[in-house]
């Protein structure tokens, strides 16, 4: 199964991701909440679900971390009954990302962990300069997360990188 | 009914626009409900008649049904609209090799394979072995039918003798399994008469895919062996060019070195037979 | 710093060619204890070994060829050895040249003691 993306540069790291660690799902996103790319997902309400919360998990796990130990807590664990999600920040230059994934037996949180520290890697590479981009949250965000999705769903096309507003042909 | 076809179900319901019917439909055909598979495909087709992908899909429920002359013109199809899709070439080979349109079958194995589609070379390598059997047979022998017969029971011997010399009266057994884990010779008969090979090739194959993981993360280089002792039996794997795994069952009593030579020699004729028409 | 499973954990090391022993959980890959030598990333392997220990396992078990126990996996620059038992995995990786009938013999005996 195919990983769909809103910007060209995470699509062979996050595909590689989930081809490497069989997980069921996976998000990355901004902590922001807005929506890079995902694996897995049938609908865009589920997927506005998933980052809201990821985004506010992370949030607080950053917090409480700084308050118990001096410094954010970076990733985070939880094994339900039968699928387990695992949440981690991988900074790029375009800002930290967030990959909220979950998965069965069929991985394990070691191998999840293996291959985030080389998806991590892949996305620190292929990262676009900063300066290319505008911030995650501004006036546009609303815009950006409604097209961001669309595009995920394939109801619109990719914008070029570091041009936010141009679309370009499909491949 | 599974979660996730409910979840895709009440998805397309709500949006009836959506490609979920692709992961839909390929649910149902996996679950063997093949007439509700059908109903989604074709509405899939109807509602997306220039998606390749949709077209892949009707065909393989078709091909699963058994109508063979739908499954091509859906395939075919798919073709028109993207002449590299692997799953049409794919498809293609499969119906025209049951068929008995060997050449036809060729040239379409033969293109899924230069896709880079490896689990392919193994139905591709038994399809020219069949060529060269049936072209082999001195014309006007027989008619056609027939000559593709006995070509197909000389491949299948070949097959399930593959490895006899190798393991003569031994306390083991060998097979070969192709990319998905189905046999392709060999075989494995239980003391009770029962023949378990393509269950224990379905079940054991998955280790191929973790044992390459493993040396490509800790780079050890290529992997030549996996072996493991079961309260029963120790049980040997070893790759075979591309795609293929050789296994070797032998009773817990003899050497674990034994096992290993025998599984050495398996390969290195699993790969020559294999390699012979290539 | 000593751990109940330091002495299983030597008694694999101390032989010739073993770059490292670890003890893993065979469900979620994640080390229990560890015994490498400096440069081995011990929690890829630990993971890696784990889940192919556990798909051995689980297509044996499919099978009917009953419970694994030993299992050797041979590549061109080296052997990884696993033996498992209570959803743990004692996972070993060595040079090509090791003896591999001594390691299997050190972690058998190992795994009694964990």
């Amino acid at each position: 199964m195919r990983a769909y993306v809103a910007e060209a540069w995470v699509e062979a790291p996050l595909q590689r991701f989930v081809d490497d660690a069989h997980v069921q799902f996976a998000l990355l996103l901004h902590p922001s909440g807005q929506v890079l790319g995902q694996f897995g997902f049938t609908r865009a309400v589920d997927v506005m679900a998933a980052c809201a919360l990821g985004a506010a998990i992370h949030a607080s796990a950053g917090e409480l971390g700084r308050e118990l130990d001096g410094h954010p807590f970076r990733e985070l664990y939880h094994a339900g009954r039968e699928r387990q999600v695992y949440i981690a920040e991988a900074p790029t230059a375009r800002g930290a990302l967030v990959l909220l994934t979950a998965f069965d037996a069929e991985s394990s949180l070691g191998l999840v962990q293996v291959y985030f520290r080389e998806l991590r890697d892949a996305l620190r590479l292929a990262a676009p300069p900063a300066a290319e981009s505008g911030p995650a949250l501004d006036g546009n965000f609303e815009h950006d997360l409604n097209r961001s999705l669309a595009v995920l769903f394939g109801r619109a096309q990719q914008p070029v990188s570091g041009d936010p507003q141009s679309t370009r042909p499909p491949a | 009914m599974s979660d996730d076809i409910r979840r895709l179900s009440e998805e397309l319901a709500r949006d009836p626009s959506s490609m979920v019917f692709l992961q839909l439909g390929e649910a149902l055909r996996r679950g063997a409900q093949l007439d509700l598979a059908l109903r989604v495909a074709s509405r899939g087709v109807e509602r997306h008649s220039g998606n390749a992908d949709a077209h892949d899909l009707l065909a393989r429920v078709r091909v699963d049904r058994g109508d063979l002359a739908e499954a091509t013109a859906e395939w075919e199809a798919v073709l028109r609209l993207a002449p590299d899709h692997v799953g049409a070439r794919k498809g293609l080979g499969y119906v025209l090799y049951k068929q008995h349109r060997l050449e036809e079958a060729e040239h379409h194995l033969g293109l899924a394979a230069e896709h880079g589609d490896a689990a392919v070379e193994t139905a591709l390598r038994m399809v020219r072995r069949l060529v060269r059997y049936t072209n082999g047979a001195p014309a006007g022998s027989a008619p056609n039918g027939e000559r593709f017969a006995a070509a197909e029971r000389r491949v299948e011997d070949e097959a399930r003798c593959l490895f006899a010399e190798i393991l003569g009266d031994g306390q083991q057994t060998a097979l070969l399994l192709d990319g998905d884990g189905l046999v392709t010779a060999g075989a494995y008969v239980t003391a009770d008469g029962e023949d378990v090979a393509q269950d224990i090739g379905a079940a054991l194959t998955g280790v191929r895919d973790e044992a390459d993981r493993t040396v490509k993360h800790l780079q050890l280089g290529a992997w030549r062996a996996v072996v493991y002792e079961t309260e029963v039996a120790t049980i040997a794997l070893g790759p075979v060019l591309e795609d293929s795994l050789a296994l070797v069952a032998a009773a817990r009593t003899l050497p674990l070195g034994l096992v290993r030579r025998v599984l050495d020699r398996c390969v290195q004729r699993a790969e020559a037979w294999l390699t012979e028409v290539a | 710093m000593s751990t109940p499973y330091t002495d299983a954990l030597t008694a694999v090391t101390r032989q010739r060619g073993v770059l490292g022993c670890l003890l893993v959980s065979e469900a979620d890959g994640i080390i229990v204890d560890a015994d490498v030598q400096v440069g081995i990333e011990a929690g890829v392997v630990g993971a890696l070994v784990a889940s192919l220990y556990r798909r051995a396992r689980l297509g044996t078990d499919a099978a009917g060829l009953s419970a694994v126990g030993f299992l050797q996996l041979e590549a061109e620059r080296g052997h990884v050895c696993a033996v498992g038992r209570d959803g743990l995995v004692l996972a070993t990786l060595a040079e090509p040249k090791a003896q591999i009938g001594l390691i299997r013999s050190a972690m058998l005996h190992a795994l009694e003691a964990v």
